[in-house]
């Protein structure tokens, strides 16, 4: 372990205490500083700061370290730092299972996020199935899935066209990627299945540092290259899926936080903690400036996440270019 | 250093419908450098890729110790056949440290954990391949021949008493594919380990084998030591090609003079 591999995921902790708890004191009304933790502990302004301010910073949290570790495992997986879960396809197909439930269904609540996952998962299916060839190729699934991605979008919006206006306008503020005042339970549910993945994902962890290799090399060193291929893959598939389920797309967090979390550590590992850290810095951060930057004003945290992330995909791409002459 | 015995029985490999290796039957000698030799596409990559479970027989069977490599755990398999495929891939960014503990990773738990004898075998493997003053520099700044000792190094690490290379020289030039094979023979003596590496040159395969495995068009034509395998007759069956075999002033291995349309003798 180097000195930067102990010293970055402190700062980032720092990094996130001071975020969480500037999410709890600022806004419309502001909790002086000694009132947010007397507040916590059933003190005076208990109502804003634990009733609407501290589930919202909680799942802000659990989101974004979901969608951190769910883009690190695709992007190391699939070598490719366009293998984000929302650029190819997973997200969408999370959101249009969720949103056909809605629509169609009126469903709400778990059955919907059930069915973001189930959507998830099939997309993830379909694009492993076409790109299908003695294995896992990791090119032809990239490219499957932004193609996907888009088939899946359109239909999205046949959905939303034949909808009721006031049900797609509740399906359109999901879409985004918003994170609302949502209820402990829905939080329990989400923190629960997180930590399900996690425990999967301690042991799968190594085997994705040996697929870096090359699937001749892991398999020269023991790995069973398409049965953890395929275990990662579902692990990852949910992540984003309940990141999704519970917060809507809330797109380029998991694409940017991999690639960050690799700079400011300076590995090559699929660095999976420090891309979960990475994730909920961002989704705070951008939750925090979504809802106060403007005042009065209300943005969504998804909006604000593209409006950082979309020039962020820019510039990596015009650098690579540069660089390397291909991504 | 346990003896063993890895050999092909009547294995036929395939892709798709073209069928690559015809039946063939391979014993490889314990504790000897073997290399295999032979004509492009010949399937001499697609054997060695085969011995090292990286392709499954569609027919007939490769086994350890009697055992098919299929029966094998992975994990275990691998702390008893190390390979190097053609190109394996360096992570981005990834120190030559990082890379060569990598081939620890059969040795080691569920979690991945470190121990002190994957720090020694570590330390071992980068001092037996001279790599040990490139260990903390990234693998792509490395000229060609240092990354390749760092591969073999990475496949040191891994401890196996057998060691398969798929041409670990291609793309280096002929002072750095001295160096590596010089290194594998130094590995063959001092640890008895079995090598077993596809070698374009036939020179150098003649040079540095125990054992020659000549190949063409999914068989092997002729087996055995060099200086019996290595004949003008072997080399117009394999390569269809005329030449003349000298004793190589170096070595005294069997050289082959290549004759063409224009240089005759």
């Amino acid at each position: 372990m180097t000195r930067r591999g102990v010293l970055v995921p402190i700062v980032l902790v720092v990094g996130i205490i001071a975020l969480a708890y500037a999410s709890l004191a600022i806004g419309s009304f502001d909790a002086a500083p000694s009132n947010v933790l007397a507040a916590l502990q059933g003190g005076d302004d208990r109502f804003t700061v634990v009733r609407l301010r501290l589930p919202r910073m909680v799942l802000a949290v659990l989101v974004g370290a979901c969608l951190g570790i769910a883009g690190t495992i695709f992007q190391t997986l699939l070598s490719n730092p366009l293998a984000s879960p929302d650029l190819i396809g997973v997200s969408q197909g999370a959101s249009a299972a969720a949103v056909g439930a809605i629509l169609l269904g009126g469903l709400s609540g778990a059955a919907v996020s059930l069915l973001a996952f189930t959507g998830a998962v099939a997309v993830a299916l379909l694009i492993t199935l076409l790109s299908w060839r003695h294995g896992i190729s990791s090119y032809r699934f990239v490219l499957i899935g932004i193609g996907i991605a888009f088939v899946v979008q359109a239909f999205l919006g046949y959905l939303l066209t034949r909808a009721d206006v006031r049900d797609a306008q509740a399906a359109l503020v999901w879409l985004v990627g918003s994170i609302g005042t949502p209820r402990w339970d829905e939080i329990a549910v989400t923190a629960l299945l997180a930590a399900l993945l996690v425990v999967a994902l301690v042991s799968l962890a190594p085997k994705l540092r040996m697929l870096q290799l090359g699937d001749d090399t892991a398999t020269g060193l023991g790995v069973a290259v398409t049965r953890s291929r395929i275990l990662l893959t579902l692990v990852a598939v949910g992540f984003a899926a309940v990141a999704v389920a519970v917060a809507g797309p809330v797109l380029f967090v998991a694409f940017v936080a991999g690639p960050i979390a690799k700079r400011v550590t300076r590995s090559s590992g699929a660095a999976l903690v420090v891309s979960a850290l990475v994730g909920c810095v961002v989704v705070l951060a951008a939750d925090f400036l979504g809802q106060r930057a403007i005042a009065d004003v209300r943005v969504p945290v998804g909006v604000v996440t593209s409006l950082v992330g979309a020039p962020y995909l820019l510039w990596m791409l015009a650098r690579d270019n540069r660089s390397r002459g291909s991504l | 250093m346990t003896t063993h015995e890895l050999r092909a029985d009547a294995v036929t490999v395939g892709f798709d419908e073209r069928e690559v290796l015809h039946g063939l039957d391979l014993s490889v000698p314990d504790g000897r450098i073997t290399v295999i030799v032979g004509p492009n596409a010949c399937g001499k990559s697609t054997l060695l890729r085969t011995l090292a479970r990286l392709l499954r027989p569609s027919a007939g069977e490769v086994t350890l110790d009697g055992m098919p490599l299929r029966g094998y755990p992975g994990k275990k398999l691998a702390t008893s056949i190390g390979l190097l495929p053609q190109q394996p891939i360096a992570p981005d960014g990834i120190t030559v440290e990082d890379l060569v503990t990598r081939g620890r990773y059969p040795r080691q738990g569920l979690f991945g954990q470190r121990t002190i004898a994957d720090v020694i075998a570590v330390q071992a493997a980068l001092i037996a391949t001279d790599t040990a003053d490139l260990a903390s520099r990234r693998v792509e700044e490395l000229s060609g021949g240092q990354r390749q000792r760092v591969w073999i190094a990475m496949a040191l690490a891994q401890e196996t008493d057998i060691l398969l290379l798929d041409e670990p020289t291609t793309y280096l030039d002929v002072t750095h594919q001295i160096e590596v094979l010089d290194l594998l023979v130094e590995l063959n003596h001092r640890a008895g380990t079995t090598i077993v590496m596809v070698l374009h040159d036939l020179n150098l395969a003649a040079r540095y084998a125990d054992h020659m495995v000549v190949m063409a068009e999914g068989r092997i034509v002729a087996e055995g030591a060099p200086a019996e395998v290595v004949t003008a007759e072997t080399v117009r069956q394999a390569f269809a090609l005329e030449s003349l075999v000298v004793a190589d002033p170096v070595s005294g291995s069997p050289m082959v003079v290549p004759m063409g349309r224009f240089h005759t003798a």
